[in-house]
C-alpha cells in the first residue's frame, strides 16, 4: 500500500472521539447476560465447523513494578512477587476448564502474552505456564506457530531473553513510547536507550523472528526535536514492527493519568507535526505503513500478509492468523470463538471467585447477528486493506450493498467529498489521505454509533488522531 | 436454477401461498396426494391435517423414539436430524432430512416412532397428521406408497454397512448426497452449507470427527473444494461424483 498523504487540516477536522476496532462490535456493546452457558455453547459450535478454525490464545498479566502514567490498560501495581504465583494456580485452573469446551484436535498455532507487564513473571513461570498450556491444548508444529510476549526492557536482561527463547517464544513487543529524558520523567517511565538495545539484541541473537517497538505519541512535554532524535535511536535499532500511538488523555476512565499535568501535553498542531514527524521518518528508513498504527518493514510477515490480502486484525493487533478463534485468559481478557465474543472480568477479585467457585469467568459477551458479520467483515477489511470490497461482501451475504447501507453511505458523503474515499466499481477505496483515518471511515458502518459522537459527548473512545 | 445456497431461502424454495383447500405451491406432499386423487377438501373429509408449524429451533425434538405415531412432517426449512440411542447411551445418526424430505415415514408400519428426530437449526415443517394411519390406509390405498418415494435419496445405513469403504469414498458420498437433494430442491448444487455439526457427519459416516476434518483438508488441498466456516463450495464436483460412485450405486 502506498505511503499516506498528510493533510494536518483534515486531520484536525476528523479528530473527533472513536473506537479503535480491534473487534467490531465492540467492546462496550457486550452484554452482562451472555455467560457460561452461552459461551460453551458457542465454542460447541464452533467445535462443529466441518474443519474447526485453529486457536489463538492470549494470556493477560496484569503486574507492573510501577505505574507508567500514561497507561490506560487492565493493570494492577505492584512489587510483591508472590503475587504472580497466586495469580498463576488460578490461571491454570481457568486453562484447564477452558481447554475443555474445545475439541482437542484444534491446534493452537498462536500464542500471546500481553499486559501488564508479562515479563513480571520470571522464566521459570512463563516456562511452567506454557507447559501448562502445552498439556491442555495441542500445540501446532508449523513454521508459521507464533509464540510471542510483551516485554517492559528494563525488567529484563539478555539471559532472561535467552530463556525466553528457549521456551519457544519466537516474537517480542517491547514498550519504549518516547527516549527523551524529559518525557519519561513526566510519564514515570525512565528506560535507557543501552537496556532497550541490550534486549533487542538479545531477542536478535537468540532466533526472535521479529521484534515490534511500541512508541506514542501526544505524551507530556514531547517535542518535535525530542521526538526526532527518538525516532532516530529506534530506527538504527532496526526493529521489524513499530507501533506509534497516539496518546488518549482520558483522566476521567484512568486513574494513572491523573498525574499527567494536561498544560504539558503538546497541542493539536504539534501532535499532529509528531504524527507527520514519525510518518516521514519511518516511511524514509523503509518502513511501510500497515494501518492505524502500525509499520513494519517491507519483507515483514505483516507487510507480506496485507500486499496478499490476507492480513487480519484482532484485540492483539494486526495478525496473519486471520483463520483461528481467539481464546482469552487472565482477568480482563476477551475472546472471539466462532461468532461469539466473550471477557473475563476486568477486576481481580470477581475474575478470582468465579474460578475458585469453579466456573468459566466470563464477565460480558455478545452473540453477533448477521448484520453484525457483514459489518465486522466490512471494517476488518477496511482497517486492514484500506478498501471495502462490495462485490464481494454482497455475494457472501446475498445483500444489495447501495440499499442495505443507504444509511451508511449517507454518513460517507461529507468523507467522499473531502476526498478520504473513492468509490470504484465493486469497492470503495480509501484515499493516501483517507488512510491516517480509516476509523472514520468505519464509524459510518458501525450501527452502534447512531447517532454520531458529537463533542459534547462524555468521550468513552479515543480521538480519534 | 436457483444460485441460493443452502440454507439460505427464496420464494422459489419455500412458498406459504397455500390455503385450507389447497397446496403450497411448493408442497412436499401434493403431487403424492393429487396423484391418488385426493386434493386438500379430500383430506379434510378424512380428517387429514395439513399445517405448518414451526419454527423449531436447534435443539427441538420434532418427535422422539416411543411417542405415538400420528403425523408424518416435511421439512420445508432447516435441517432435521434422526437417531437413535442405544442401550449404552450412545448415539446412533440415522441421517439429515433437507427442506421437501418427509420424516416420520418409518413409523407407517408401527404404532410408535421408531427414532427421535431433532432440528439442527431454525427448522419449518408442514405436518400432515391423521387420527389412524390404518384408516387412511385403507380409504386411499396408494398414497403410503406414495409417500414413500418421498424418502430421501441418501446414501443409506444399508449402503454404508455393506462395502468396506474408505473415508474418502464416504465423505465424498455425503457431499455428492447432499448436493443432489439440494440440486433437486431449487438450491445450490456447488455452494451449500454443512448445518450439521462435524460429529454429527462423523457418527453418521462411521468415521472419527478428526477423519472427517483431514479428509476435508485433503480435498481442499487437491483443489475439490473449498471449506468456509460451514459453507462448502465443491469445485470438481466431477471427481467427488467418480469418487462417490460405488456407494451411491447402491
Amino acid at each position: 500500500m502506498p505511503s499516506p498523504a498528510f493533510d494536518p487540516l483534515l486531520l484536525r477536522r476528523y479528530d473527533r472521539p472513536g473506537p479503535r476496532y480491534t473487534s467490531y462490535p465492540t467492546a462496550p456493546q457486550f452484554q452482562h447476560g451472555f455467560g457460561e452457558a452461552q459461551l460453551r455453547d458457542a465454542a460447541r459450535a464452533s467445535n462443529g465447523d466441518p474443519i474447526p478454525r485453529r486457536l489463538s490464545l492470549y494470556v493477560h498479566v496484569p503486574f507492573c513494578m510501577s505505574p507508567c502514567f500514561y497507561c490506560g490498560c487492565n493493570r494492577i501495581i505492584t512489587r510483591d512477587l508472590a503475587r504472580a504465583d497466586t495469580y498463576l494456580t488460578r490461571l491454570y485452573r481457568e486453562i484447564g476448564m477452558t481447554a475443555e469446551l474445545f475439541d482437542r484436535d484444534r491446534e493452537v498455532i498462536q500464542l500471546h502474552f500481553g499486559g501488564g507487564t508479562p515479563n513480571f513473571l520470571s522464566p521459570a513461570q512463563l516456562q511452567e505456564l506454557v507447559d501448562c498450556l502445552r498439556r491442555h491444548f495441542l500445540f501446532s508444529s508449523s513454521p508459521d506457530r507464533d509464540l510471542s510476549i510483551e516485554l517492559d526492557p528494563r525488567y529484563i536482561d539478555p539471559a532472561g531473553i535467552a530463556e525466553l527463547a528457549t521456551i519457544g517464544f519466537n516474537r517480542a513487543s517491547l514498550g519504549v513510547q518516547d527516549f527523551n529524558p524529559v518525557v519519561q520523567a513526566a510519564v514515570n517511565r525512565i528506560q535507557s536507550v543501552e537496556e532497550t538495545r541490550a534486549v533487542v539484541d538479545a531477542c536478535r541473537v537468540h532466533g526472535f523472528r521479529s521484534v515490534n517497538i511500541d512508541l506514542i505519541y501526544g505524551l507530556p512535554k514531547q517535542s518535535i526535536d525530542g521526538f526526532a532524535r527518538t525516532l532516530d535511536t529506534v530506527v538504527a535499532m532496526r526493529p521489524d514492527r513499530l507501533a506509534v500511538y497516539s496518546y488518549a488523555h482520558l483522566p476521567e476512565l484512568f486513574k494513572a493519568q491523573r498525574q499527567i499535568d494536561a498544560a504539558d501535553l503538546p497541542d493539536a498542531d504539534t501532535k499532529l507535526s509528531l504524527l507527520q514527524l514519525a510518518i516521514d521518518r519511518l516511511t524514509d528508513a523503509g518502513y511501510v505503513y500497515i494501518g492505524m498504527d502500525h509499520f513494519a518493514l517491507p519483507d515483514d510477515e505483516l507487510a507480506r500478509a496485507q500486499e496478499r490480502g490476507s492480513l487480519h486484525r484482532n484485540f492483539m493487533g494486526y495478525t496473519t492468523h486471520a483463520d483461528s478463534d481467539l481464546i482469552g485468559l487472565g482477568v480482563s481478557a476477551i475472546s472471539h470463538i466462532g461468532d461469539s465474543f466473550s471477557q473475563n472480568p476486568r477486576d481481580l477479585p470477581s475474575w478470582q471467585i468465579a474460578i475458585d467457585e469453579g466456573r468459566l469467568p466470563v464477565f460480558r459477551g455478545m452473540r453477533l447477528d448477521e448484520d453484525d458479520l457483514l459489518r465486522a467483515d466490512l471494517i476488518q477489511q477496511l482497517m486492514c486493506q484500506g478498501e471495502i470490497p462490495i462485490a464481494a461482501l454482497e455475494r457472501r451475504y446475498a445483500i444489495d450493498f447501495d440499499g442495505y447501507f443507504a444509511e451508511a453511505l449517507d454518513k460517507l458523503a461529507p468523507l467522499v467529498d473531502d476526498g478520504l474515499v473513492r468509490r470504484e466499481p465493486g469497492r470503495i477505496v480509501a484515499t493516501t489521505r483517507g488512510r491516517l483515518l480509516l476509523r472514520n471511515i468505519a464509524m459510518c458502518f458501525d450501527r452502534y454509533l447512531d447517532p454520531p459522537a458529537t463533542a459534547d459527548t462524555a468521550p468513552r473512545f479515543s480521538r480519534a488522531i | 436454477m436457483s444460485d441460493t445456497a443452502f440454507p439460505r431461502l427464496d420464494r422459489r424454495v419455500l412458498a406459504d401461498d397455500g390455503d385450507a383447500l389447497h397446496f403450497c405451491s411448493t408442497c412436499a406432499f401434493s403431487q403424492a396426494c393429487l396423484s391418488q386423487g385426493m386434493d386438500k377438501s379430500a383430506l379434510m373429509d378424512l380428517h387429514v391435517l395439513v399445517e405448518h408449524v414451526g419454527p423449531l429451533h436447534a435443539g427441538d425434538h420434532v418427535f422422539r423414539e416411543g411417542d405415538p405415531f400420528d403425523a408424518i412432517a416435511a421439512v420445508r426449512a432447516g435441517t432435521v436430524k434422526t437417531y437413535v440411542v442405544d442401550a449404552d447411551g450412545h448415539e446412533h445418526v440415522l441421517g439429515f432430512h433437507l427442506p421437501g424430505e418427509v420424516i416420520g415415514l418409518n413409523a407407517i408400519d408401527g404404532e410408535h416412532y421408531p427414532c427421535n428426530a431433532v432440528a439442527l437449526d431454525t427448522v419449518m415443517l408442514c405436518r400432515f397428521s391423521f387420527p389412524k394411519i390404518s384408516v387412511l390406509a385403507t380409504r386411499v390405498p396408494g398414497l403410503q406408497q406414495h409417500l414413500f418415494r418421498l424418502l430421501s435419496r441418501d446414501i443409506g445405513n444399508a449402503a454404508l454397512l455393506a462395502g468396506d469403504w474408505s473415508a474418502d469414498q464416504r465423505m465424498a458420498a455425503f457431499l455428492i448426497g447432499l448436493s443432489r437433494r439440494l440440486s433437486a430442491r431449487g438450491f445450490s448444487a456447488e455452494r451449500f452449507q454443512l448445518t450439521m455439526a462435524r460429529t454429527d457427519i462423523a457418527n453418521y459416516l462411521r468415521l472419527a470427527p478428526e477423519t472427517v476434518s483431514r479428509v476435508l483438508k485433503r480435498f481442499q488441498d487437491d483443489g475439490l473444494l473449498k471449506v468456509d466456516r460451514r459453507e462448502l463450495e465443491l469445485l470438481r464436483r466431477d471427481q467427488l461424483e467418480a469418487m462417490a460412485a460405488p456407494i451411491l450405486r447402491h
